[in-house]
């Protein structure tokens, strides 16, 4: 029953919420992130990194430092932190913390299916992956012809296996089969998560309900625009929408026929919650759209830490880290091209 | 007899001014192409350093909007191992045809023929018809270096043709594209055209190389040429 969580929550779960909001306070803050943005070159990103939570991973890398070699240690680092808290975990939490992953686990086998359809090397593709999508047989995932066979030989076994029932066929995989195919399952996972949250109940089901319909909305948006142009349909395109949030269903039927990017503008005005995001951007411009979603998204997930005893603040802090190592990343390739006046375009300020 | 040697005097005079004119003439078109060739290749100097400086700026912003789209749609859905190692015909080429200049030497010329021959930014319809005749026709010109045959059906009419080129190269472009996805975000397409303009701008700068460095030989013969003279 939703307001008596304080009376039982901190039974099995007090001890990780406790974790959960340490490992909060360590994200950056603006301060660390003005420091960033003023450094000549990777050594120097290092160096200061070194004196945050990033330190013992960072401080061992030789030099000449790599972009990429920064975003894969700190996402070592939060996928320790991750570790450690799923051990830790009793159910219901345990299942939640597994459903936090599910989406990294489908970007992985899309990349898989996509490298080995390139004649990749699998070895090459595994390298790749995120490590918070990883399961034992996803090396198998490079035999599979079909997604019958993909589901058959490998994913039945995984997490993943109920969201393959709306997209099994026997087509061969092609780039566009493989791309429905990621954002179907993309689909499927979120109305999981969603049903799944709503079953705790109480403050969970409340906070991560808007999450997830931001989530499912940003994604509609994304999907709308990334299609624009190309050889989608537009029943094509309303399949790959969910069926929650706050632009199902109507909003859902007019993205469906946008043509443009003003046109999603005149959709998503209509909606108060994100007029304030396309206010922001002019006519035709696109590029500023991904800051305005990512800054509402962290507006949220900070707003969750605001509330105790329920589970969202896991969901918020793990979308943070992500988002911490996505500005870390932007800032390391500006400093690595030499464009640091365009530093700023992509950071977003967490705290 | 002052006055008849005045006259003599006057007519040997004009006479020898004549000679020095006739001997200066071409002296001075001498200097006047000199001078031609000098400009022409401070001009083809100047236009090679602007081309260099587009280019740098061209690539700058190309791989900042591809960073900018890793940004947007992840580090697994844009990375190099989704590069297609198939075996595949190439959608670009380069053609090189050599120029003769002042009948005398060979300059060469190099045209970049992308996406399979359908469009040429720099030509219009009908000339892409006629170079494309003009290489079927001779059995003597130079063969392009490229694989894939042209597609240009010959049953449209000049007005819709532009148009249907246009969709193919934009269909051709997806396709490219469709290696890190079919839905792509805007900045990975607009890092596409950096990129894109940035091969028209090398082969512009390897044409205004050629230019150059033809113009500069030119400024060398008449150097040496006046050296002989003096």
């Amino acid at each position: 029953m939703y307001g008596f969580e304080a009376l039982t929550f901190n039974i099995h779960g007090g001890y990780l919420e406790a974790i959960v909001r340490g490992h909060r306070s360590g994200l950056l803050t603006a301060a660390d992130y003005n420091n960033l943005c003023q450094c000549e070159t990777l050594d120097d990103i290092k160096m200061h990194l070194t004196a945050t939570e990033y330190g013992p991973y960072l401080q061992n890398e030789p030099s000449p430092l790599h972009t990429t070699t920064i975003v894969e240690k700190c996402t070592l680092k939060l996928v320790d932190e991750y570790k450690h808290m799923l051990c830790q975990a009793t159910e219901p939490l345990s299942t939640f913390l597994e459903y936090c992953t599910y989406g990294h686990m489908i970007d992985n086998v899309v990349l898989i299916v996509t490298g080995t359809l390139h004649e990749r090397d699998v070895q090459e593709l595994l390298e790749k992956c995120h490590p918070l999508g990883m399961f034992d047989s996803i090396a198998t995932l490079a035999v599979a012809q079909n997604m019958r066979e993909l589901y058959r030989l490998v994913l039945v076994d995984t997490p993943l296996a109920p969201y393959f029932s709306e997209c099994i066929t026997s087509e061969d995989l092609d780039d566009m089969n493989i791309e429905i195919m990621r954002n179907t399952l993309y689909k499927a996972y979120l109305e999981d998560f969603y049903r799944f949250c709503q079953k705790l109940g109480g403050a969970t089901a409340e906070i991560m309900s808007d999450l997830l319909a931001f989530e499912a909305d940003r994604r509609a948006v994304n999907i709308t625009i990334n299609s624009i142009g190309t050889e989608l349909t537009r029943d094509d395109r309303r399949k790959l929408y969910s069926n929650f949030g706050l632009l199902y269903p109507y909003g859902h039927e007019e993205l469906a026929v946008c043509e443009d990017l003003d046109q999603v503008r005149g959709v998503m005005e209509k909606y108060p919650p994100y007029q304030s995001i396309f206010s922001r951007l002019s006519y035709g411009e696109s590029q500023l759209l991904d800051k305005a979603f990512y800054e509402e998204e962290v507006k949220r997930l900070c707003l969750s830490f605001e509330q105790q005893f329920h589970y969202a603040v896991f969901f918020a802090y793990m979308r943070l880290r992500e988002q911490e190592i996505r500005n870390l990343m932007w800032i390391s390739e500006c400093v690595a091209q030499n464009q640091k006046s365009r530093v700023h375009d992509s950071v977003v300020f967490i705290f | 007899m002052e006055e008849e040697k005045k006259e003599i005097d006057f007519e040997i005079g004009m006479k020898q001014n004549q000679e020095l004119k006739l001997e200066e003439e071409p002296q001075q078109q001498q200097k006047q192409v000199g001078d031609e060739h000098v400009l022409r290749f401070l001009d083809s100097v100047d236009n090679y350093l602007t081309l260099f400086e587009s280019l740098s700026c061209t690539l700058r912003q190309g791989w900042l909007e591809l960073v900018s789209a890793r940004h947007s749609m992840g580090a697994s859905r844009v990375n190099s191992s989704l590069l297609d190692l198939k075996v595949h015909s190439a959608s670009t080429s380069l053609q090189v045809t050599p120029d003769i200049v002042d009948s005398m030497e060979e300059q060469p010329h190099f045209i970049l023929r992308k996406w399979g021959s359908l469009y040429d930014g720099k030509c219009s319809y009908e000339d892409q018809n006629s170079k494309v005749d003009g290489l079927q026709g001779k059995s003597g010109s130079p063969l392009p270096r490229h694989r894939g045959k042209p597609q240009l059906s010959e049953e449209i009419s000049p007005k819709q043709a532009p148009l249907m080129v246009d969709d193919q190269v934009q269909k051709k472009r997806s396709r490219s594209l469709s290696v890190f996805g079919t839905l792509v975000s805007p900045q990975l397409r607009a890092a596409q055209l950096s990129f894109e303009t940035a091969l028209e701008t090398l082969v512009e700068i390897a044409n205004m190389r050629s230019t150059m460095l033809s113009t500069f030989n030119g400024v060398h013969k008449e150097l040496g040429v006046a050296k002989e003279i003096r």
